[in-house]
């Protein structure tokens, strides 16, 4: 190839990649990840198709992007888990191996071989540390670039949703709240992103968006989207018994949380 | 990418090799490969009650005349749902155990969705099959009972395999190893003529009947364990039902123990 024998080419042929997958990612459905009381909840909204899963026994992810994607990255996850939990054991399983060794590399290389399709996709992780009452984050770019936090991480089409997200949920001591109070937290960071993926023109100063962000709308945003879209969660539960902590979340136990914003009128109506 | 989305084909790309293959180039018979004989007596049996499945076996292993420990469990978990009991060679069988174990929840990952009980069966039989040279050296054999409950049917079901991986479907009760010629007529005869069969018996009734049944087979049998004051060690009793899997907790095998072996107990 012609292109990748001139750096310059190659640098612009890199950027066009990057605007062209960030155009892909930007209107996704943000994920939601955070510590509560009893372990770590995930949450999206969606058209009834998972995105939320169950990678091993302490391990989910949420992703946002195309669907195809993201089950090759779910998948790879899932083998390079299990291949580690028989090999050697259960507990020697880390979301770290998984995110350093696994998807970090599987990314990197697919956006890099300029003349292979990248992932159009971002992942989030979230693992229950054992023992002990921390949990662990990883996001995961189309470019194979990963963040690990604690405690909260959130995920949106574009880093400026994830920015957002970050500030709302930053704001609560998360670890101390009950399941509902999670919750109802996660859906309003959901909120958070999804406004800041929806801005019709992106402030170019962080000061400026943050600034926006304070004064925007939050609960009209996700009474508009409960209109139409449904609502998935699991948990990582640290109060189950068994080995396996992964939860989804029944719609009877969702239902009392969303209730609040189904039922609240339009402001000015 | 692994396309064929088993647990155990992955494992073997990834440089795993599954040991029941691994003597298959010898030729010789057992004797002389393996002058002293491993450890494979003991007494596993399962039986149909009214909420689903019992399974019991004692916890004797032996090589020979030797016994090795009192303490050696043969009846394990390998999903929320399933066990598996094992006759044999506890090496092998743990092995088996561990992959079977590790394949259904890979692949009720993995696909999203729980494997049937027909795909379960069938890796179990591939394992017992693929462990034949293991098997044919006579150092290796691995005979399982495999107890689970179908949510489908909403039973619990028993099967039994040979040492070539034929799966069979023993509808009322299994017993498998070295002290199980001296109970199967037992359990038949109970089953048919002993008043009630199993299928009725409460949980209570069917674990004092499974006790009893691995004591008699201890009576005849010297690689069969059995209950004794000093070790205070408890066969390993399971039920699996509806709700799930479950130990029988050892204070409920104590007094059980007390009621029907000991004390003789109703029925």
């Amino acid at each position: 190839m012609m292109m990748l024998d001139e750096p310059y080419r190659w640098a612009e042929a890199v950027a066009n990649r990057r605007d062209y997958i960030e155009d892909q990612l930007g209107s996704g459905s943000p994920v939601v990840g955070l510590n509560y009381r009893d372990g770590a909840l995930l949450l999206t909204l969606g058209r009834g198709q998972q995105k939320i899963f169950e990678v091993y026994d302490r391990i989910a992810m949420g992703a946002v992007g195309h669907p195809t994607d993201i089950e090759k990255l779910r998948q790879a996850a899932i083998d390079l888990a299990h291949v580690i939990g028989f090999n050697y054991s259960e507990a020697d399983v880390t979301l770290q191996q998984i995110v350093h060794f696994g998807l970090g590399p599987a990314m990197k290389t697919a956006f890099d071989e300029i003349v292979r399709s990248p992932y159009i996709a971002r992942v989030l992780l979230v693992e229950l540390e054992d023992p002990g009452k921390a949990i662990v984050l990883y996001t995961v770019d189309y470019d194979g670039g990963f963040l690990r936090t604690d405690k909260q991480g959130a995920l949106g089409g574009i880093p400026e949703a994830d920015r957002v997200m970050q500030r709302y949920l930053a704001e609560a001591d998360t670890g101390r709240l009950g399941l509902r109070d999670a919750l109802d937290l996660a859906l309003r960071a959901w909120a958070a992103g999804r406004w800041a993926g929806q801005l019709e023109e992106m402030p170019n100063e962080a000061s400026d968006l943050d600034r926006a962000a304070d004064e925007a709308d939050v609960t009209g945003v996700l009474r508009d989207a409960l209109g139409s879209l449904e609502v998935e969660a699991a948990v990582l539960q640290r109060s189950r018994t068994r080995k396996n902590k992964f939860r989804t979340l029944a719609s009877r136990e969702i239902a009392p949380v969303i209730s609040a914003y189904r039922g609240s009128k339009p402001a000015g109506d | 990418m692994n396309q064929g989305n088993d647990l155990f084909d992955l494992l073997k790309e990834s440089g795993y090799r599954f040991p029941g293959g691994a003597l298959s180039g010898q030729t010789h018979s057992s004797e002389a490969a393996f002058p002293f004989r491993p450890t494979e007596g003991t007494t596993i049996l399962a039986l149909r009650y009214r909420d689903g499945v019992i399974i019991a076996g004692d916890r004797r292993a032996t090589a020979g005349n030797a016994v090795i420990t009192d303490r050696a469990d043969k009846v394990i978990d390998i999903d929320e749902v399933s066990v598996m009991a094992i006759s044999g060679s506890p090496a092998m069988a743990y092995e088996i155990a561990r992959i079977l174990g590790h394949s259904f929840q890979y692949h009720r990952r993995r696909q999203l969705q729980e494997m049937s009980l027909e795909a379960k069966l069938r890796r179990l039989s591939l394992l017992v099959r693929d462990n034949l040279p293991m098997a044919m050296q006579g150092i290796g054999a691995v005979i399982p009972i495999f107890a689970t409950y179908d949510l489908r049917d909403g039973r619990g079901k028993i099967f039994f395999y040979d040492a070539l991986g034929a799966q069979f479907e023993g509808t009322d009760f299994a017993t498998t190893g070295s002290g199980s010629p001296g109970i199967r007529g037992a359990m038949y005869y109970l089953n048919r003529w002993g008043g009630r069969p199993f299928a009725e018996l409460d949980q209570e009734e069917g674990v004092g009947l499974g006790l009893r049944l691995l004591f008699t087979a201890s009576e005849h049998d010297a690689a069969t364990g059995r209950y004794e004051r000093a070790a205070d060690v408890f066969p390993s009793v399971k039920t699996i039902t509806a709700g799930g899997l479950q130990d029988v907790p050892v204070d409920d095998l104590r007094r059980i123990y007390g009621d029907f072996v000991e004390q003789g107990g109703p029925r």
